[in-house]
């Protein structure tokens, strides 16, 4: 049963990664990226990451692409190529596949090696909402309090850039002294 | 609800040492008062009470970094930072750069445009970060404080809102950026996936076991750590992003990444690199060693056909950061000693030409290399400090410059790599092509310039380069005295290299605890 899942949720997850980059429909890429968020948060259930799973759920595959969504059908524009194939463009895939291998070859390394025992000794609870919530309070309150202001500080910047949109105030004095104070 | 709070009575915080932690809370504070500060009243609040707040922050901050330096090192929040000299010193190179660029930017369009208490906020929470990047003892809080100050700078990069290549640079920069935030991200994880911690502690006990000696998990997850690592400070092969996002951003904030984002990468390889992969540097090692002679090669070549100034600085900068690697490959004593000076050197001789740029482009006259011609004679106020900047990042004698590459290369040689302190050498041989290309177009009489140059564009120069450039020395006076004072500091060093040997000296031996 658990091998079945697995093997459904890596084709799941492999498949919805290959259709994001070869669908030519931005909209159909992005529902296929859901489709991999969904897989890959299967395979974190059957890592034990139960928290982890859920969360990929509720804050991937629903709010951030919700979000993907909203600002594809926006945008639009399905069938505007970027630019012309150029010479780093056409060498892309063959770095690309250069990596996958060596990657391929790093991570099948070590994996392989584990293929016979029963996997890493964890504690009972380990990834249970409940010790994650300890060891930001304890162990990673630092990290969790960073994450809070780099959300703060990103906010700030967006408030910047927004000005944009919403125009600027008169620059009146630019050419003048440099607005000696 | 009762088995919650039975929970919740077992979990004990770690304890928060407050006195410790005050550089920390007063950038954080800092940066948010700012931004309130900015609120208070009309135009005056926002000219002068918000600058002044910025400035205030970061002087405390830098002050109390100062204090710390020699203080017996300490580890706070239960692990989750380390206080040492290493992270003081390079705090207080973080603080200096970002106290540069607050007087370039004090009086510039770039802080109406963008509102100086967002500025400000922005520009301290970088520092912040960088903070936090080099006192982190853990990959979690490692990646926080690189976001930390990377977020920031790709608002800061696209702060001048009306200018399209303004705009251009910022988004450049952010989707090259989150490129190597994410190789980085990825490497860190193979290093956790193979190693199983993420405390550099653990790591390096992990790595020194013989099981993990050749680990190929292990060793992708070092490569793709330098090459993320490699995007942020614009070594080459990853440099391609620098020369257009420098020219783009608005002048302070180029002149801030110029030297601010480039210490937080040497800090973070000298902490990730040397505590945590120490034990595997032999795979590293090589690897950091063929990145530097790649990287001293291109700037200097790159550099070499720049009709920017920015743009020729950037190319310079990734020269100057493939010297500072050598420093890294050594890995001994004496390469943490040379990276101390250098980077000290490197933070005045790079500022002093940014603060000319800065002068001439609120001339009008652009950051060209048409901008300097005539400079000797009509504004030696602005020659001097370029010229002497100029000659000190070339490493001509009796500059800083010189001190710093003598020490890098001599480091080079005592940690057995020789060919690179050649091609150090040889990289600043063809670097005087283009440092002295300036030099020349500062003092050198117009005819004899067009016969050198060859441009003919020689009635059109003094309309081309705007007003005329005495008259805007006078106007900047801020910005021509923080010009004098790297260039002083450049010359001053050169000569009387000892207050910054004994910093360099700290450094060292802070850093030389870290191996494991």
């Amino acid at each position: 049963m658990v091998q079945l899942l697995f093997f459904m949720a890596a084709i799941g997850a492999i498949g919805g990664a290959l259709a994001v980059v070869l669908l030519r429909n931005p909209f159909f890429s992005v529902l296929a990226l859901v489709v991999h968020l969904m897989a890959l948060s299967v395979l974190f259930l059957l890592l034990h990451a139960e928290f982890l799973a859920a969360a990929q759920l509720i804050v991937y595959a629903g709010a951030v692409m919700v979000l993907y969504v909203f600002v594809v059908s926006y945008v639009g524009g399905a069938d505007e190529l970027l630019a012309e194939a150029g010479v780093a463009r056409k060498l892309a895939p063959v770095f690309g596949v250069v990596l996958l291998f060596a990657f391929s070859l790093a991570i099948g390394g070590s994996a392989l090696k584990a293929l016979d025992t029963r996997g890493a000794d964890l504690p009972a609870g380990f990834g249970s909402p409940a010790q994650i919530g300890e060891l930001l309070l304890t162990r990673f309150l630092l990290p969790f309090e960073i994450a809070s202001f780099l959300l703060t500080i990103a906010a700030v910047g967006a408030v910047l850039l927004a000005r944009r949109r919403r125009g600027l105030e008169e620059v009146d004095d630019v050419s003048g002294d440099g607005g000696v104070v | 609800m009762t088995t919650l709070l039975a929970a919740a009575g077992q979990v004990h915080g770690p304890s928060v040492e407050y006195g410790s932690l005050l550089p920390i809370l007063i950038l954080a504070g800092g940066a948010i008062v700012t931004i309130f500060v900015s609120l208070i009243g009309g135009r005056a609040a926002q000219r002068l009470l918000t600058p002044i707040t910025a400035i205030v922050t970061l002087v405390s901050a830098g002050v109390v970094f100062a204090v710390r330096i020699g203080e017996p090192d300490i580890s706070i929040l239960g692990g989750a930072l380390a206080l040492d000299d290493v992270s003081a010193i390079f705090d207080l190179l973080f603080v200096s750069a970002a106290l540069c660029a607050s007087v370039l930017v004090w009086r510039s369009d770039t802080l109406r445009e963008a509102g100086a208490g967002e500025f400000f906020s922005l520009l301290i929470t970088t520092v912040l970060g960088m903070a936090i990047l080099v006192s982190a003892t853990n990959l979690v809080t490692f990646f926080l404080g690189f976001e930390l100050f990377s977020i920031p700078l790709y608002v800061l990069c696209a702060a001048d809102l009306r200018r399209n290549t303004s705009l251009e640079a910022g988004l450049k920069y952010l989707l090259i950026g989150s490129l190597g935030s994410a190789v980085l991200l990825y490497g860190l994880s193979m290093i956790y996936g193979a190693t199983g911690h993420t405390d550099y502690a653990s790591i390096a006990r992990a790595v020194s076991l013989p099981a993990l000696r050749d680990d190929p998990l292990l060793l992708a997850g070092v490569a793709l750590t330098l090459a993320g690592l490699a995007f942020k400070a614009s070594v080459a092969p990853f440099h391609q992003w620098t020369p257009d996002v420098y020219q783009g951003a608005p002048t302070p904030v180029a002149a801030f990444m110029a030297v601010a984002t480039k210490f937080a990468v040497i800090a973070v390889l000298l902490r990730v690199g040397m505590q945590a992969l120490g034990p595997a540097r032999e795979h590293w090692e090589v690897m950091v060693a063929m990145l530097a002679t790649v990287t001293i090669f291109v700037g200097n070549i790159g550099a070499l056909r720049q009709e920017s100034l920015k743009r020729m600085l950037a190319y310079s900068g990734v020269a100057q950061v493939g010297y500072v690697l050598a420093g890294i490959v050594a890995g001994t004593w004496l390469g943490v000693y040379a990276i101390g000076f250098y980077l000290f050197a490197y933070l005045a001789m790079n500022i002093g030409p940014f603060a000319v740029i800065a002068t001439r482009e609120r001339s009008g006259a652009g950051d060209g290399m048409r901008g300097m011609r005539n400079l000797g004679r009509e504004a030696p106020w602005l020659a001097w400090p370029m010229t002497i900047c100029m000659l000190a990042l070339a490493g001509l004698p009796v500059t800083a410059g010189f001190v710093g590459k003598l020490l890098l290369m001599q480091a080079a040689i005592d940690g057995h790599y020789a060919w690179l302190a050649v091609m150090i050498a040889l990289g600043s041989a063809i670097s005087l092509g283009y440092y002295l290309r300036v030099v020349a177009a500062i003092w050198m009489p117009s005819a004899v310039r067009d016969e050198v140059f060859g441009d003919g564009t020689r009635s059109g120069t003094s309309a081309l380069a705007g007003a005329a450039p005495e008259a805007d020395a006078a106007r900047h006076p801020e910005l021509v005295a923080l010009a004098v004072t790297a260039a002083a500091a450049s010359v001053l060093f050169g000569f009387y290299p000892r207050p910054l040997l004994e910093l360099a000296r700290i450094l060292a031996y802070a850093g030389g605890q870290l191996i494991f």
